[in-house]
C-alpha cells in the first residue's frame, strides 16, 4: 500500500516548471518497481522465503550448482506431479463404506506441550480409512472430537476387518485453508497426523486408542510473548506458504539479493571502492532519493518532516502540550532501560508541534533524551534543539527519523502488528475449527507465524537489528513485551483525525469501518453456528488471554527527566491503551488482553456477543490495514541511507550524532548500509497475498465488495485498496 | 447424507452386493473360520493346559458341593417343562476364583452348576461369573483377551485394558477382592440362551444364582483405575490365606450348609433380532425383562478336593430348547459360548491325564503368594 505523497504545505510551491505536489506525485509514479516474473535457465534462484538471511539468503549462481538445482527441481516436480496422479487416482472420497455401525474407534486427543496435556483438543476432524489392497481409500467411518477432546467413531466392523483392506488408518485433520467459492467458506483439510490401527485388534464393541497427544500449534515457553513453536519452518511448521506465494517472493527479490551479495564481496576485497552513495545508487530509488533529485533539499525540510511524522511510517500520535493547548507533543521512546549495545545512540525524543493552517502539525523544537555521544552516558541528559539553530536542527531531525523508523520497527511493526496478530493467530488456530469465526480469521492470520519466524532468525537475533541498531536481541524481547502490553482489542478505536490532511488516520478510521460492514454482515449470516460451537470461542479466548503478556506498566520513574514517565500516557492514546479495562490475573500477573467472553455457552444476557466481534474487527485490522502501512511505506521512509536508518552511530566526536550526513563516521557501515538497503526492500516490496487482488480465493467476496465500494474515498486519502494485503505474511 | 461436521459432507456408499457372492458365500466362510478356530482353539486348551499341566484354562482354584435345587412354585416366567414348578433335581456346584491359587487375590468369583450329582453328566449345566457383565463378548475377543494376558507376577491384562475400554469396564464390576464368602457373592451367566418354553414360543434366558437371604454381596470394589484393575495381587500385609474362601465354604456347609436364589430373565425374541441383544455386555433393561425366581438351590456337602477337580461343566448339556444360540462368525455374541461348546475336547483331556497321577495336588497354604500355577518341584 503505497500513499500519495501528498503535501498540503506548500503543495503549490512551483520548482522548475512544476508544483511540489506535481513532483511528488511523479516521484511516487517513478519508484513503484515492477520485477520480471520470469528467468533465464541459468539464472539465480532463490531457495525460498525460508531461506533468507541477512548475510547469505542461499541465493544459487555457479551455472553447474544452478543446473544441478535445476534437475533437483526437475525431480521435485516429478514427485509432486506423481503424488498428485497418485491423490488423483486413490482420492479420499467423503463416502462412507460400510452399512452397520457395531465397532467405535474411541479415544481423546489434548495438546501435547507438558503445560497443556491436560488440554483437550476439540472439533478435530477425524477419518477412518481402510486401504485397499489396489491402493484405494474407502472412509469407515468420520467424526470430530467434542468439547472434551473425547471422540467416538462408530464403523462397521466386518467391512473394516474385510480381507480387501490391506491397512486401516485413522487420520488427525486439520484446517490448513480457507478458501470461498463465491460467498461459501470452504476449509481445506490436511492431515496433521495418521495413526495405523491393527486390523486383527478390532473385535467388536469398541477400540480404544486412548489419549492423543498432538503438537498442534504449541506455544513457544523460550520467549514470555505469546508466539507459536517452530522448530524447522520447512519441516514441522504448523502451516507452510502456498507456492505463489513462495514463487511471488523468488521473482521480486532476487535481483535485490544480488546486489546485496555483490556488495558484500567488494566489502570483503576492497571496501575503498564502495560508499553509501554507490549502494544506494545500486538499489531501485525509493521516495526520497526521486524527489531530491528533482528538488533537492526537500525532503530535509520541515514540511516534509512534518508531513511525514503525520502521514508516513511512523503516522506520529501528538499528544497535547499541557502548558500550551496550541501546540503538541510527539514522543518516541528510545532505549530506556531496555539492554543495548555501546556502538549506537537510541536517545528517546520529544517532538513539540505547532498546528500549521495546512492541519499539519510543524516540528517547533526537538528534545533528545538520553546519550548522544560516546563522551556522555548519561541515561537522562536532555538536549533540546530549534529552528533557530539551522544546522544543528537539521542534524537533530536526521536522529528524531533515525529513533522514530527504529521505534516503528520494533514497537508498530514487530510487536505492534507481527506479534500482536501471531498471538490472535495461535489462539485461533489452535481453537477454531467449526465455528465459522475460523472462516473469518484465517484467511488474515495465515502465515504470519512463519514469517514471524523467519523475522526471528533475520532481523532479530542475531539479526540485522541487533547489528545495525543499539538494541540487543534481548532488549527487543522486552521492549516487545512492553509494548504487547498495552494492546488489547477491548474498545479499540481507529486514530483521532487532526485535519483533512491526516491521510492516515481518515484512511484507518475508512477501513475500521468498511472490517465492521463486513464482520457485522458476517455475524448475522452465521450467528446461529457461532453461537452453536460458542465453546470454540470460549476457548479462543481463554488462550488468547492466558498466554498475554502482563499489562503494561511504566518501570522507572526516578528521575524527572526520564521519558518513562510519559509513557503511558502516550501509550494510552497511540494504542487505544486503558490500563482499566477488566482483565484477568494468570499465574499472578495481570494479563494485556481482556477476556472475549467468560462464558462456555453464549449468554445472550452478557455482552459477549459484541466483544468477539470487535475483537475479530480488531484482529482482521491489525493483520491487514496497520501492518500493510508500516511495512509498506518503510521503503519510503527507511530507504534512502543518509536520511534515515535503524541506527546512527556514536562515532568519536563530542557532537555524537547531531552531525551531517555527510559525517560517515556515525552512518551505519557498508555493510550495515547495503543490508539496510535490502531489508527494507525486502519487507515493503515482497507483498503476496492482497484484499481485493485475491490471489489464492481465499478472500470473503463480501470483505473484497465492500472495501471496493470506498476505492475512491481511499484513493483521495492516496490508498490504492488493490495494494492492501490480506494477511502479515512479510 | 450425513455430515460429519458443519464443514464437509459425508455420503454413505449404496453398496449393493451379489447375493451370491456377498452373502451366501460370505456367510459359509464365516462359519467355517468360526468352526476351524472354536475347533483349534479347543485342542490348543488341550495341549497347553490339560495334557501338560492337568489344568483348567482358568478356574483351577475351586471347591465344590451337592445338594438340591428345588423349582419355585409360583412362577411368574412362560412355562417350561424342564423347570416345572415344585420339580426337585439333584445339584452339583463349584465355586472357583480365577485365574489365581490364592483366594486372597482380586479374582473373578464363579459358580458352575450341574443338575445332576454327576461328575460331567447332566441334563443342565450352566457357568456363571461375578459381574453382570464379562471382559469378553464374542469368540474373536476372547482370543484377544487370552493373547493379551501377559501375566506376570499377579498383573494381567495392561494391553487388553488399554485396547478395549468394555473389557476394562467388564473387569471392574466383576472383579471381588476378599468376599467375606462364595455364598454372599451374585454370579451370573452373562450370556443369553435360547428358552423355548411350553408354549412353543422362542425366547431367550439369562441366569443368574444370588444369595438366598439378600445379603449384600462383598468384595465389590469402586473407583478402581486400570491399574488397580490389571494389578490382581494380594494386598500389603494381607493376612488372610491362600485357602481362606474354601474353608470358609467347608466350615459354612458343614455347620448351615448353603442356600442360593437361582433366577432367570426372559426376552422374548424378534424377527429379525437385534444383535445386541445377544451382547453379554450389554444389560437388559430389568424393568421390561425383570428377575425371575427360577429355584432354590441348596448345598448340604462338600466335596473333596479330588472331587473337585473332577467336577466339570459345559454349555452343552442343556436340553434343546435351553441350549446356545446358533452363532454367525467370530465377531457374532454368541459366537462366545460356541466356543466353549467346542472346548470340550480339553475337558477330556484334563480328566484323561488325571488317571495318571491324579489331579493337581490342593492348593498350599504357604506364603508363597500371587501364584498362577502350582509349584514346581525344584
Amino acid at each position: 500500500m503505497d500513499s500519495k505523497p501528498y503535501i498540503d504545505a506548500n503543495q503549490d510551491t512551483v520548482v522548475g516548471d512544476k508544483t511540489i505536489r506535481q513532483i511528488c506525485l511523479e516521484c511516487w509514479e517513478e519508484v513503484r518497481i515492477e520485477y520480471s516474473k520470469t528467468g533465464s535457465f541459468f539464472g539465480p534462484k532463490l531457495k525460498g522465503i525460508n531461506h533468507l538471511q541477512v548475510g547469505d539468503s542461499s541465493l544459487i549462481d555457479s551455472p553447474l550448482t544452478i543446473f544441478i538445482e535445476k534437475m533437483l527441481a526437475l525431480y521435485i516436480r516429478f514427485s509432486d506431479a506423481m503424488y498428485k496422479l497418485k491423490r488423483k487416482l486413490f482420492p479420499k472420497k467423503m463416502l462412507l463404506h460400510g452399512s452397520k455401525k457395531d465397532c467405535r474407534l474411541v479415544g481423546n486427543l489434548t495438546f501435547a506441550e507438558r503445560e497443556d496435556i491436560q488440554v483437550p483438543v476439540h472439533h478435530m476432524e477425524l477419518i477412518f480409512w481402510g486401504r485397499t489392497r489396489l491402493g484405494q481409500w474407502k472412509m469407515l467411518s468420520a467424526g470430530y472430537s467434542d468439547e472434551e477432546g473425547k471422540f467416538d467413531l462408530p464403523f462397521d466392523l466386518r467391512a473394516a476387518c474385510s480381507w480387501r483392506f490391506r491397512k486401516l488408518i485413522f487420520e488427525i485433520n486439520q484446517i490448513s485453508h480457507v478458501y470461498y467459492e463465491e460467498v461459501n467458506a470452504k476449509p481445506h483439510f490436511v492431515t496433521f497426523r495418521q495413526i495405523p490401527v491393527p486390523k486383527g485388534d478390532l473385535i467388536g464393541m469398541s477400540y480404544n486408542l486412548r489419549n492423543i497427544q498432538l503438537y498442534l500449534w504449541e506455544y513457544r515457553r523460550d520467549i514470555p510473548l505469546p508466539r507459536v513453536m517452530i522448530k524447522d519452518h520447512n519441516k514441522d511448521a504448523p502451516q507452510y506458504y502456498s507456492k505463489a506465494r513462495e514463487n511471488a517472493i523468488k521473482a521480486q527479490f532476487i535481483p535485490i539479493e544480488l546486489t546485496k551479495l555483490k556488495h558484500a564481496e567488494i566489502i570483503k576485497v576492497d571496501p575503498d571502492k564502495l560508499s553509501i552513495e554507490l549502494i544506494q545508487a545500486d538499489y531501485p530509488k525509493n521516495l526520497t532519493v526521486a524527489i531530491e533529485e528533482k528538488i533537492p533539499g526537500y525532503t530535509r525540510s520541515d514540511d516534509w518532516f512534518a508531513f511525514r511524522f503525520m502521514n508516513g511510517m511512523n503516522n506520529a500520535t501528538y499528544l497535547p502540550d499541557p502548558a500550551d493547548p496550541d501546540l503538541s507533543w510527539i514522543y518516541i521512546y528510545g532505549s530506556l532501560q531496555y539492554k543495548v549495545n555501546d556502538q549506537y545512540a537510541f536517545p528517546s525524543v520529544g517532538v513539540q508541534c505547532k498546528m500549521s493552517d495546512k492541519g499539519i502539525p510543524m516540528p517547533i523544537a526537538i528534545e533528545l533524551t538520553g546519550p548522544i555521544s560516546a563522551w556522555d552516558k548519561n541515561p537522562y541528559q536532555k538536549h533540546r534543539f530549534t529552528p533557530e539553530q539551522p544546522d544543528q536542527w537539521l542534524h537533530a531531525k536526521r536522529a528524531v527519523r533515525v529513533s522514530a523508523a527504529l521505534s516503528s520497527e520494533l514497537d508498530d511493526h514487530f510487536a505492534g502488528t507481527h506479534v500482536n496478530t501471531e498471538q490472535y493467530a495461535v489462539a485461533a488456530y489452535r481453537n477454531l475449527r467449526l465455528s465459522p469465526v475460523a472462516n473469518l480469521l484465517f484467511p488474515h492470520l495465515k502465515e504470519v507465524v512463519l514469517v514471524n519466524k523467519t523475522a526471528d532468525e533475520i532481523l532479530i537475533g542475531p539479526g540485522y537489528i541487533p547489528s545495525a541498531s543499539a538494541m540487543t536481541a534481548h532488549g527487543i524481547v522486552d521492549r516487545c513485551v512492553d509494548v504487547m502490553g498495552a494492546l488489547n482489542w477491548k474498545d479499540w478505536t481507529p486514530m483521532r483525525p487532526l485535519s483533512d490532511n491526516h491521510y492516515y488516520a481518515l484512511a484507518e478510521n475508512l477501513f475500521w469501518e468498511v472490517v465492521g460492514e463486513y464482520v457485522d454482515e458476517f455475524f448475522v449470516e452465521y450467528q446461529d453456528r457461532i453461537i452453536k460451537y460458542w465453546h470454540e470461542v470460549y476457548c479462543f479466548s481463554e488462550d488468547l488471554v492466558n498466554h498475554s503478556v502482563p499489562v503494561f506498566q511504566s518501570k522507572r520513574l526516578n528521575d524527572e527527566n526520564d521519558p518513562e514517565r510519559t509513557r503511558e500516557a502516550y501509550y494510552a492514546e497511540r494504542y487505544r491503551f486503558n490500563p482499566n479495562h477488566p482483565r484477568r490475573s494468570v499465574k499472578g500477573q495481570l494479563r494485556a488482553v481482556s477476556p472475549i467472553t467468560e462464558n462456555k455457552i453464549y449468554d445472550p444476557a452478557s455482552d459477549d456477543w459484541n466483544q468477539l466481534k470487535h475483537a475479530c474487527k480488531y484482529a482482521i485490522m491489525i493483520a491487514t490495514f496497520m501492518h500493510t502501512w508500516v511495512n509498506e511505506h518503510q521503503y519510503e521512509d527507511i530507504g534512502e541511507v543518509k536520511y534515515s536508518s535503524l541506527g546512527l552511530r556514536f562515532g568519536e566526536k563530542p557532537e555524537g550524532i547531531i552531525l551531517p550526513e555527510s559525517d560517515t563516521s556515525i552512518s551505519p557501515d557498508l555493510l550495515r548500509s547495503t543490508q539496510m538497503m535490502w531489508f527494507s526492500n525486502l519487507l515493503s516490496r515482497t507483498e503476496f497475498g492482497f484484499i481485493t487482488r485475491d490471489e489464492e480465493g481465499d478472500i470473503n467476496p463480501l470483505f473484497k465488495a465492500r472495501l471496493m465500494e470506498h476505492k475512491e474515498v481511499f484513493l483521495k486519502y492516496g490508498i490504492r485498496v488493490e495494494d492492501i494485503e490480506s494477511r502479515t505474511n512479510i | 447424507m450425513e455430515t460429519a461436521s458443519p464443514n464437509r459432507a459425508i455420503h454413505t456408499e449404496k453398496t449393493e452386493r451379489n447375493k451370491f457372492f456377498g452373502t451366501w458365500l460370505g456367510e459359509k466362510r464365516d462359519l467355517l473360520v468360526l468352526w476351524l478356530t472354536a475347533k483349534l482353539t479347543g485342542v490348543m486348551i488341550a495341549l497347553m493346559y490339560s495334557v501338560k499341566r492337568k489344568k483348567r484354562m482358568s478356574h483351577d482354584n475351586g471347591i465344590s458341593g451337592i445338594g438340591t435345587v428345588h423349582m419355585v412354585e409360583n412362577q411368574s416366567f412362560p412355562p417350561h417343562e424342564f423347570f416345572a414348578p415344585g420339580k426337585s433335581y439333584p445339584i452339583r456346584i463349584r465355586h472357583a476364583s480365577a485365574t489365581f491359587l490364592d483366594d486372597a487375590m482380586n479374582c473373578i468369583r464363579s459358580m458352575s452348576v450341574k443338575f445332576s450329582h454327576e461328575e460331567f453328566r447332566s441334563p443342565f449345566d450352566l457357568e456363571m461369573n461375578t459381574g453382570p457383565i464379562g471382559l469378553f463378548w464374542s469368540a474373536a475377543s476372547f482370543l484377544q483377551f487370552a493373547a493379551l494376558r501377559k501375566q506376570d507376577y499377579g498383573i494381567e491384562y495392561k494391553d487388553y485394558y488399554r485396547k478395549y475400554p468394555e473389557g476394562l469396564v467388564g473387569a471392574q464390576v466383576s472383579l471381588r477382592r476378599n468376599p467375606f464368602s462364595f455364598t454372599n457373592l451374585q454370579f451370573y451367566c452373562q450370556t443369553p440362551f435360547l428358552y423355548k418354553g411350553t408354549d412353543g414360543l422362542k425366547r431367550y434366558a439369562k441366569y443368574r444364582v444370588i444369595p438366598f437371604d439378600d445379603e449384600p454381596e462383598t468384595g465389590i470394589q469402586t473407583d478402581m483405575s486400570e491399574w488397580d484393575t490389571c494389578n490382581q495381587r494380594i494386598l500389603p500385609d494381607e493376612a488372610r490365606g491362600r485357602n481362606y474362601l474354601k474353608y470358609e465354604y467347608v466350615d459354612r456347609i458343614n455347620q448351615y450348609g448353603a442356600k442360593y436364589r437361582f433366577q432367570l430373565q426372559v426376552h422374548p425374541s424378534s424377527e429379525p433380532d437385534d444383535p445386541e441383544v445377544f451382547n453379554c455386555m450389554k444389560l437388559w433393561d430389568e424393568h421390561l425383562y425383570p428377575w425371575n425366581d427360577l429355584g432354590i438351590i441348596h448345598i448340604t456337602k462338600v466335596l473333596s478336593w479330588e472331587d473337585s477337580c473332577r467336577s466339570s461343566f459345559s454349555v452343552g448339556n442343556m436340553p434343546k430348547t435351553l441350549g446356545i444360540l446358533p452363532a454367525k462368525s467370530l465377531y457374532d455374541y454368541n459366537s462366545l459360548n460356541y466356543l466353549r461348546m467346542h472346548a470340550e475336547v480339553a475337558r477330556k483331556w484334563r480328566l484323561f491325564r488325571y488317571k495318571f497321577g491324579g489331579p493337581p495336588p490342593p492348593v498350599p497354604d504357604n506364603d508363597n503368594r500371587n501364584q498362577g500355577d502350582w509349584e514346581q518341584p525344584s
